[in-house]
């Protein structure tokens, strides 16, 4: 069991209200649990040797839709999983929305999980999500992303993506 | 009564008394009358003025609030945790707390043009007098942003002077809202956003017609000349003399001391940041050649002092780092500030003798000295170079480390990721370390275009490693080769250029203008700049650059050896490439879309503000984009624009300014607007969907700027091709066609020609439109109709029948 919530230093603050850091299988769990999930993938998978592009197939086979900003869609085109594009910046702007149906017109959803995106910019968005909404966010980056609900702690490369695939069997 | 007039007046039976008359109320309508000019319903708008405008656009283009620290610490009540909009002890929550701080960047970013632009203004009425006339090139409307917001149409310098007057009394009154226990409304904090905005606009044009007017700058010419930029074009065994900022007042008298004592080809005379911008364009409007060369953007800024190539720095204001002093000493190079918003706590030596201040810093009694007095600065700056080059080759200066140091403190790393976790992109730096113990520096050099030289990996390592200057010392060979050309600053569109263009704009025909303004705090190097820019030029839009982009892009060159700037035309026509100039030449882009409804369309200008704006809303394809922006210019910039109804896009970093502005394509009510002709609702597509946003890669920019000049007033071909790029664009970058392209099909004539029997059959299949397959015409499905003779507007007293 891979333990993800040991180093979960930050380098500058937003506030008093910091994410819990959480391991995999619980995140896994909460992630099975949601009653409509949302995968937020950024353009940061396609760094590098694509990796992170694999674990993102495998999230969404087990069935949560994606949501695929920058231009992380590229990877994720005709793989058989439910992707769509959309701006970051913008799906937290309709994220907070009650009204808004979702990427696919079925509603808004309620647990959001993050991955591939960067540090400074996802911190950013979800400090709109943490102050103004009521959604659950799980950060599952490399980095301790402070303004999600649970996110996974500092971690080397070779132990995030063991920490993904625990993620993964427990979804 | 017989007509007062403002002037010094003198009454003869009171000896020693004179009674000046300095404003007049009703004077613009008075002088407008005179003249025959309209004044429209707000000339000189106060915070109020322009609300309902603002609130329109508000509606639409919600605010997106994304703070950068929970807590308010206004007041000594606080500090006081907003967190989950909570409300702080004076009442004010963290909506409306966001909002101000906001408003706090932009009149900040605002006073520093409108400083700037007192500055210069004073420095050169002091020079020519009030009655220099404005001279910016062959133009009637040659402020349209001053014309469009105060009523007033200067002609000379003096003329200026109210304008500033106006600007800094507003700025003050916003200043005044930041205070705590005040404004409630988030919604209120954000009209007065635009508003300061809007002011900076008209403080970046003061500044710019009075230079242009005076220092002999391009004067809205296509031809102006180019101009070396990069490290690399400097020839460090001359004396060099740097130059950092962005207000060219003294440096002027610089190049003309250089000049009347020969001394060009003695010494290099190179800048950082806009007034290297502004130095490339003094004195150039008569074909001369260009007196200096730009090294580059603030990203450049440490990598240049901590080379050591410097002889002397002079700063003068604005984008300046505020360690130069510290830095500088270190490698004995003295400093001269030159402007009171700099002094770095040194000795003012205004009004020494130039001798005695060359003695004094030469021999390092003092390590820099304030001069405000110019015409000693124009002496001392470049005499102490050349003493100080000898000097300090004696001295044997030795700035960067060594080959075999860069491996020893490369080996001193212990790995602990403090640096990349401080970096504010948090490069791969410790890689780079592990590398370097084995002579392999290549992931330095890999670095170095994303580094922003911010020295804060410096300030984060536990074991003192100099990470920045291993990172400069293992590009040596890169910055060598960093040689490039940029145009010079041509200022304004002319009156002429917009009754070329205006209609393919209007029309879309050229499918938009693609403004790319601001700074250096680039997600992923520079070279996404030329990208960009490459990409929309060779689809036919016009691309106008300005400030630190402007350098950037002239940094690289295509397979021919080509810079864009060498590779494109100038002029403003489809598929151009522009560079309006330094910072406060961005008042020229927001100034063209005025002009555009001006002259094009013969709107009224004059105090109209909110009917350009509207004009401009609904019918100029336009897009800003400020991918490295970092500072609280940037934000003021993009916050005039919007007020126009102009969208900018920034680069991720511009997250941090913790507001965007965007709207909801899905809820169908906030895309209509009225047509004038009768004043009945019309719905529009939803472009642009933002006025302020920030987008992750340029990968998905590209599509983004396409989509985001669509407007109403497209004609069927205009509208053609701008969907054509789009759809391109997404299938390029994005691979795959765009989900919302059929929205802002009207009918079978917007769809591109090649593609239309193809794109017919999927809006049958997936849409449920219904098509005429004999005469490929669609008899139904569209939201909204074609008709190139409406007239959208979103202010209902401009419609028929209202007033
Ligand atoms: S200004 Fe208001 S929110 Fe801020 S510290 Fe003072 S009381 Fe608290
Ligand atoms: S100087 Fe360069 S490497 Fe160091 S923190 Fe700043 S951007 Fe990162
Ligand atoms: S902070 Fe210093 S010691 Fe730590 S990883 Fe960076 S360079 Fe190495």
């Amino acid at each position: 069991m891979v333990d993800t919530t040991k180093n979960t230093q930050i380098y500058t603050t937003w506030g008093r209200n910091v994410a819990k850091p959480v391991n995999p299988n619980v995140a896994g769990k909460i992630i099975s649990k949601a009653k409509r999930p949302l995968l937020v993938v950024g353009s940061e998978i396609l760094n590098g040797d694509h990796l992170l592009v694999e674990k993102t197939i495998a999230i969404a086979k087990k069935g949560i839709p994606v949501a695929a900003t920058g231009h992380s869609i590229t990877a994720l085109i005709d793989k058989d999983i439910e992707a769509k594009y959309i701006n970051v910046h913008s799906l937290g702007h309709f994220l907070g929305d009650k009204k808004w149906g979702g990427l696919d017109g079925q509603g808004p959803y309620d647990t959001i999980l993050f991955l591939g995106h960067k540090k400074y910019y996802l911190d950013q968005v979800l400090s709109g999500l943490k102050n103004f909404t009521d959604l659950k966010t799980v950060a599952i980056e490399r980095h301790f992303i402070q303004n999600a609900t649970l996110s996974f702690g500092n971690l080397k490369q070779e132990v995030h993506l063991e920490a993904l695939d625990e993620f993964i069997e427990n979804l | 009564m017989s007509d007062i007039e403002t002037g010094l007046f003198s009454i003869d039976e009171l000896e020693n008394v004179q009674i000046t008359i300095g404003k007049i109320v009703g004077a613009i309508e008075k002088k407008a009358k005179e003249e025959g000019v309209e004044v429209g319903p707000t000339p000189k708008p106060g915070i109020s003025g322009l609300r309902d405008w603002d609130f329109t656009l508000l509606s639409r283009y919600q605010p997106v609030y994304t703070p950068v620290c929970d807590q308010c610490c206004y007041c000594t009540f606080g500090k006081c945790d907003l967190g989950g909009n909570k409300e702080g002890a004076c009442g004010i929550n963290m909506e409306a707390h966001q909002a101000r701080e906001t408003l706090l960047r932009v009149i900040t970013g605002a006073a520093a043009h409108a400083g700037h632009g007192r500055h210069i203004l004073h420095h050169l009425i002091g020079l020519y007098g009030k009655d220099k006339p404005i001279d910016v090139g062959p133009s009637n409307l040659v402020a349209p942003n001053t014309q469009a917001v105060t009523g007033i149409k200067p002609e000379t310098l003096g003329d200026l002077e109210e304008v500033m007057d106006y600007v800094e009394e507003q700025l003050t009154q916003l200043l005044a809202t930041i205070h705590a226990g005040q404004e409630g409304a988030a919604i209120d904090f954000e009209s007065k956003i635009l508003h300061g905005g809007m002011l900076d606009h008209v403080g970046m044009e003061v500044s710019d017609l009075a230079q242009i007017s005076c220092l002999g700058m391009p004067k809205s010419d296509p031809e102006a000349p180019l101009v070396e930029i990069g490290m690399g074009c400097i020839d460090s065994s001359k004396p060099v003399l740097l130059v950092i900022g962005h207000n060219v007042a003294g440096v002027t008298n610089i190049m003309d001391y250089i000049h009347e004592h020969d001394l060009g080809d003695k010494m290099e005379l190179a800048g950082l940041c806009c007034t290297a911008i502004d130095m490339t364009r003094y004195q150039t409007d008569q074909g001369q050649l260009p007196q200096a060369k730009v090294i580059g953007t603030l990203a450049k800024e440490l990598k240049m002092i901590r080379s050591g190539v410097p002889d002397v720095i002079v700063v003068d204001e604005q984008c300046v780092r505020a360690d130069v002093l510290d830095e500088a000493k270190k490698l004995s190079i003295p400093v001269i500030t030159t402007n009171e918003k700099i002094m770095y706590g040194l000795r003012n030596r205004s009004k020494d003798s130039a001798a005695d201040i060359i003695e004094d810093l030469s021999s390092f009694k003092e390590p820099g000295a304030l001069i405000l007095d110019f015409d000693v600065l124009g002496e001392v700056a470049p005499e102490l170079a050349i003493k100080m080059s000898k000097i300090r080759d004696e001295m044997g200066i030795n700035a960067l480390p060594s080959e075999e140091e860069l491996q020893e403190l490369s080996e001193k790393c212990v790995q602990c990721g403090a640096c990349e976790m401080d970096c504010p992109t948090n490069l791969p730096i410790m890689a780079a370390m592990k590398a370097g113990i084995d002579k392999d520096f290549s992931k330095f050099e890999n670095l170095h275009d994303k580094c922003i030289a911010c020295g804060r990996c410096d300030q984060a390592c536990p074991k003192d490693i100099p990470v920045l200057n291993m990172i400069e010392k293992a590009s040596q060979k890169l910055i060598r080769e960093e040689k490039g050309l940029m145009r010079a600053g041509r200022g304004q569109i002319s009156d002429p250029e917009i009754r070329e263009e205006g209609v393919n704009l209007v029309l879309g025909t050229t499918p938009g203008i693609i403004a790319m303004v601001g700074c250096s705090n680039y997600p992923n190097g520079t070279k996404d700049l030329y990208l960009v820019a490459d990409e929309m030029l060779k689809r036919n839009y016009i691309v106008v650059m300005s400030g630190c982009s402007a350098m950037d892009l002239g940094m690289y060159k295509n397979e021919d050896g080509e810079t864009l700037y060498e590779k494109y035309p100038a002029k403003f026509l489809a598929g151009n490439l522009i560079n309006v100039g330094s910072c406060v030449s961005n008042s020229h882009i927001t100034g063209t879309a005025i002009k555009v409804a001006a002259i094009f369309a013969q709107r009224q200008v004059s105090g109209n503000y909110e009917e350009i704006a509207d004009y401009i809303t609904n019918r100029i394809g336009a897009v800003g984009v400020a991918w490295g922006a970092y500072s609280q210019k940037a934000a003021s910039i993009a916050s005039g624009c919007n007020r126009l109804g102009i969208p900018v896009v920034v680069g991720p970093h511009g997250s941090k300014y913790r507001r965007a502005l965007i709207g909801k394509p899905y809820q169908k009510e906030d895309w209509k607007v009225y047509d004038a002709r009768d004043g009945s609702e019309m719905p529009i597509p939803a472009s642009p969907e933002f006025l302020l946003t920030t987008a992750e890669s340029i990968e998905e920019l590209l599509p983004m700027l396409a989509k985001n000049c669509i407007r109403p007033s497209d004609n069927n071909m205009g509208r053609m091709i701008k969907l054509t790029h789009y759809m391109e664009l997404s299938q390029k970058y994005l691979g795959h066609m765009p989900e919302d392209w059929y929205k802002f099909v009207r009918m079978e004539t917007d769809l591109p020609l090649a593609k239309r029997e193809e794109l017919l059959k999927i809006l049958e299949k997936d849409h449920g439109w219904e098509i005429d397959w004999k005469r490929k015409k669609i008899l139904s499905g569209p939201a909204m109709k074609s008709d190139v003779s409406a007239q959208p507007t979103n202010v209902k007293r401009l419609c028929k029948g209202e007033c």
